[in-house]
Formats: C-alpha cells, structure tokens, sequence
C-alpha cells in the first residue's frame, strides 16, 4: 500500500462512505516524507461513522479497510456529536523482526509528537498486542498460562515484549516500559546545532557537575528512573547531530568529555547505541 | 451436605426455561433441589504464597528435592503435548520456579538453611500431583495471578484466565466516559474467584458504584469473599449465593452493567480437554449445554430485564460462532432490547467477546 493508493481510496470510496480527507496532498505527502518508512498520518473527519470506532479494528474479523491498521479516537468538544476524528496509521509492513536485531533508526521532524511524551494509554493505542499463543480456542479450554506479551508500535514499527512476569496485565505493563526505552533508543529527531539548548527531560539526566544545569532540575535521574529515557533520547539526538563524538557533544552540556562518557556507560543499552553509531563513523567503542 | 453439593456440581441440571423472558422463570434455580440455604460453611484455603514462613529447612534438602522436580519436569518431554496440548517440560520448568518463590521466604536464614511456607515433604507430593494426576499449577499453589491481582483459587473454582483480563478494559472504556454508569451497581454473574467483580470494584474506584457478584456454587463464594476480603473491598462487593439471576430479583431494570464468564464449551469437548481443565476444574464453570450457549442465551435474556437503559453488557464467549449466535439472538429474538452490539477479540485474536448497550 503506497501513500497515492491510500489517498485515492479515500479520495474514491472513503468519500461514499462519508469521509472527508482533511489537509492537501502536499500536507500529507510532507508527513509522508517525515517517517521513516512509508508510514502515513491521515487526519480524517467523520460525519455518522459508518462503522463503530474501537481501538483496533484488526480485533474484529474484517478491518474496514485493508491498509488501516490502527485508529485512534480523539473525543471532540459536545457541540460536534455525530462527528468524530480519527487518525489512519497507513503502513507498508510486511515483515517483523525483533527489538534485538531492529538496526534502522527512525529520523522524525523537530515538530513531530514525542511518543515518549505520551501516556501509557495513548502509547498502548498505537500498538497492537499479540499473546504468544499456539492454536487452539483458548479461554476456558486452556491452562497454559501464556501470559508473555508482544507489542508491536505501529508508527515505527519497534516491538518490546515481557514474559517474566505471571500476569499478562503486569507484562503487559513491563513491555511497554521497555517500549519506551527502545523508542528512546531508536527514534532520532533532528537537533538544530546553531541554536541548541538542551531539553528540561535532558538536563535532568546529567551529573550536577554540569555547567548548563541549572538547580532548578532537581536530583539527577538516573537509569533506573522511568524518567530517563525521555532524556537519554534528547542525548542521542544530540550525539547523532554531532555525529557520534562524545566531546563535541560534551561541549553542548557544559561537561567534560569523562563526565559524559561516564554517563553513556552507565546505561548498557545507551552505551550500545553510541558504540554502534560510532563505529558506523570508524570511531573507536567507548568502554 | 454431600448430596446438595453433589447436584450442585452436576452440570446436567441447565433449565429447559431459556427462551422465557419473565423474571419469574428468570429467577427459577437451575437446580431447584440443589438450593437449599443453609449458611455456607466452606472454609476456604490458604495460598501457599500467604502462610506464614514456620517450617526450616536445610538449603541441602531443597536442591536435592528442586532437582528431583526438574528431573521429573524434564521426563515430560513433550508427552502431554501431544495427548491433549498440556504443558511441555519447559512450562513445568517455569512453574517449579514460580512455585519456590511461593514455597519459600526469601532471603534464607543463613547459608545452610531456609525458611519455608509448606513442609518439604509436602513440596514432593505437591509436584507428584502437579506432573503425574495433572493438578492444575494454580491449584497447587492456591493462587492464580491476574492483571494486577493474585486471587486465591482452589478446586471447585474455575481458574481465571488471561482472556478474560480484557473484559475489565472494556468496563474500564465505558465507565471513563459515562460517570452515572460508574456510580450505578454493576453485577458479575458466576463469578468464580471474584475476579471480574474485584477488579470491577477498583475500576468503579470511589464514587458510590457497587458489585453485586452472584455464583451457584458455595465454595466459589467462599473463596470470592476470600478475595473480595483480601483486597478490602467488602464495602464495594456483595456475594449472593444463587443461580445467574435468582439472586437479582430486586435488581429488575436497575443495573448499570453486567459481565459474564459463564460456562460455554459444547458438552462434547469436555471429554478431550487438557487434563488439567478437564479432570481438575469444575465442570458447572465450563460445560455450556450442546452447543455451549446455554448460560450465555438466558444471559442475554436476563441482561434484557435487569439492565437499566444506557446499562452495559461484556460476555466471554467460546469464539466467533457463539459471538455471531449472540449477536443474532439479541437482535431477531429481543429486538429492540439492544444496541451498539459488537464482537471483541482476545488478544489471540480470537473473537471472544460480545459487548453491548440496553437499548
């Protein structure tokens, strides 16, 4: 499914079916361009939906549209009732591959929403879940506790799972924490150098020591932190724009080149990243 | 006693009344001889994971019985697979871990001995059970873990599944955006452990909304309170001992929402359920008649005179067959008592849910 086909459907039958695309074709083939794969945001205004509206149509037995993969209700002031607008995720996937072995990094525009800025429930909206379930009925039938979850993030297409728990409720919870760590991780927007100041969520990752940290940031967040992968993806916005070297970067967070490599380190899956970028530049590993 | 509960438990004894609509049948017992009310006096048991850590153990003896229950875990292979797609030795591996972290107290006394919340003797006839009669592992413990919650659960109550997690979500939907419907009384029918009701309880949060949870079944109600105690919600949940709606009577036209996990597998598949389900588990929580939908249509029925207008309705259904069998009863044989009806699916993406509103 391509962008100009998902546009002309709704060009074509969307608009019997009462929908209205809202915005131009250089709009959207702009947001087109802003993903990094051929993802699409659609925003469309309903007038009496033709068909319920739920989280994810793929949980009934026929998505209403072949390349719709997930909508996203947003509740609109009472003054338009009958009317509702949703968001068409439009995407080309057809493979999966796993968080260990996902190599691409997604470049999205400063403008663009920070995933990361989102509640647990507006992220789980974006993502479809998958039991690892065999066949079978399941329910009442089954006693296998197969309580491991997968989540697939539809926009970037970034999958986390938990199994360690014994409630799915709780892994579920625990894949989406580790979502946010892997969105952190590989989602870049891209910095603007010439006027960089770094971000609240960033400064407060830092050691005290820092120049630019005002102590207004509180105590530094550490790994541990929920909080942290908010800053350590504004980190490696930072280390990406300056292509992976860790004292230009130190300069932009008024640190030494030491203290900041010692921050990179104290995250395994940062200092992997880093590591990865850098070698990509024939830079040697900072260990 | 012995014979009450007997016919209690027997499954046989579903109405031939399903296609009435008054409360009055509504209301009849489906085993009318099975309902006397004397007060229930089932004591329930105590999970392994909340008894008190009184028995040392030497750290030795430990790994010598630990060993001996992978061994046995492992001589598994994967022969109940293939008899009736029960647990591999992996899955036993799993839950030999999870049964010593219920099983003994961390951190251990010293570097030669452990405290323990059962007696090691016992741990060897708990996993002869759990791997040779196929014991239910949730059974074996006393608990089951659920969304956020670990119920107690023991035979004679049917072990919350997974699936039914969702059911909460839906609720969770509907009451977020309907504020009267989160302080109205919300009903579980069949409620087994008391899962729906408890975690409906915490959804309902505050402001005045209820859970009135109904099961046939003494020990299911006493392990529900058991719960329902546990989790100090007995301001918030009421357990009324009874069939579907008989214990509902003055409920009529009044409930904001209603959910459901009632027995629904077709009778002839209970003889070829995995062993731990079939041998082990009530079957008045599984059997739902010749085609399964017997609890699920006089459900339908009920939901039609109980809810209030606007009331909610989410049944668990056997998948897309009963889903559709619903759907098409509401809409042709109580036409206008429903609306916005729709199939949810499980998370295996097997359509297990049919939600709804009363017209």
């Amino acid at each position: 499914m391509t962008v100009g086909v998902a546009l002309n459907w709704c060009r074509g039958r969307g608009e019997e079916h009462g929908w209205k695309l809202e915005g131009d074709t250089e709009s959207v083939r702009m947001a087109h361009k802003t993903l990094f794969r051929p993802t699409l945001i659609l925003s469309l205004r309903l007038n009496n939906p033709p068909f319920s509206l739920s989280h994810n149509p793929f949980l009934h037995s026929q998505p209403p549209f072949p390349f719709l993969l997930n909508t996203h209700p947003i509740s609109l002031p009472s003054t338009s009732t009958c009317t509702t607008t949703i968001h068409l995720w439009c995407s080309n996937y057809t493979t999966t591959t796993t968080t260990t072995t996902t190599t691409t990094t997604t470049t999205v525009e400063g403008s663009e929403k920070c995933y990361l800025d989102l509640t647990d429930e507006e992220l789980m909206r974006q993502c479809e879940m998958d039991t690892f379930k065999t066949s079978g009925p399941g329910g009442q039938h089954r006693n296998k506790r197969e309580s491991a979850v997968r989540l697939k993030h539809l926009p970037t297409g970034i999958i986390s799972q938990a199994s360690e728990d014994r409630s799915q409720h709780k892994n579920r919870a625990s894949a989406l924490n580790r979502l946010r760590s892997l969105i952190a991780l590989k989602v870049r927007k891209t910095v603007d150098l010439d006027a960089y100041s770094p971000p609240r969520e960033l400064l407060q990752i830092l050691p005290p020591k820092s120049s630019i940290r005002g102590s207004d940031c509180g105590p530094q967040i550490g790994p541990n932190n929920q909080k942290f992968a908010s800053g350590m993806q504004a980190l490696l916005d930072l280390i990406f724009a300056v292509e992976g070297s860790v004292s230009e970067a130190a300069k932009y967070l008024g640190l030494s080149t030491g203290a900041l490599s010692r921050l990179i380190l104290s995250d395994d899956s940062l200092r992997k990243e880093v590591n990865d970028l850098r070698a990509s530049k024939g830079m040697k590993p900072l260990k | 006693m012995k014979v009450t509960l007997t016919s209690v438990y027997s499954p046989y004894c579903f109405p031939t009344l399903l296609k009435s609509s008054s409360l009055s049948t509504l209301c009849r017992p489906f085993c009318s001889s099975a309902l006397p009310s004397p007060p229930t006096c089932v004591k329930p048991q105590v999970p392994i994971f909340l008894r008190p850590p009184i028995y040392s153990n030497k750290l030795c003896d430990l790994n010598k019985w630990h060993d001996w229950a992978k061994g046995v875990a492992f001589s598994i292979g994967s022969t109940f697979v293939h008899s009736d797609n029960g647990p591999d030795s992996s899955i036993l591996c799993r839950e030999l871990k999870w049964l010593m972290e219920d099983a003994v107290e961390v951190p251990s006394l010293d570097d030669e001995r452990v405290r323990m919340r059962i007696d090691i003797e016992e741990l060897y006839c708990l996993w002869k059970q759990r791997v040779h009669e196929r014991r239910p592992f949730q059974y074996v413990v006393g608990c089951e873990h659920w969304r956020d919650l670990v119920l107690s659960v023991q035979e004679g109550v049917l072990i919350p599944r997974p699936e039914t997690e969702l059911v909460v979500d839906f609720v969770s939907d509907v009451v977020s955006e309907n504020e009267e419907l989160k302080r109205g009384v919300w009903a579980d029918l069949g409620t087994g452990s008391g899962a729906l009701a408890i975690s409906i309880g915490g959804v309902l949060g505050s402001g005045g909304g209820r859970v009135i949870a109904t099961d046939l079944s003494p020990v299911a109600v006493a392990v529900a309170a058991y719960n329902v105690h546990r989790y100090c919600l007995q301001d918030k949940i009421e357990l009324r001992e009874g069939s579907w709606f008989e214990p509902l009577k003055d409920m009529e036209g009044k409930l904001a929402g209603l959910v459901s996990n009632p027995p629904y597998i077709p009778s002839k598949d209970i003889s070829g359920l995995q062993a731990e389900v079939g041998r082990h588990e009530p079957r008045l929580a599984l059997d739902g008649g010749i085609d399964g939908l017997h609890a699920l249509l006089h459900l339908c029925d009920g939901a039609a005179l109980l809810l209030k207008p606007g009331g909610f309705f989410a049944f668990e259904t056997n998948g897309e067959q009963q889903c559709k069998a619903l759907i098409d009863y509401m809409e042709n044989n109580r036409r206008g008592s429903f609306c916005n009806l729709e199939i949810r699916a499980d998370f295996a993406r097997i359509q297990r849910f049919v939600i709804g509103f009363r017209q």
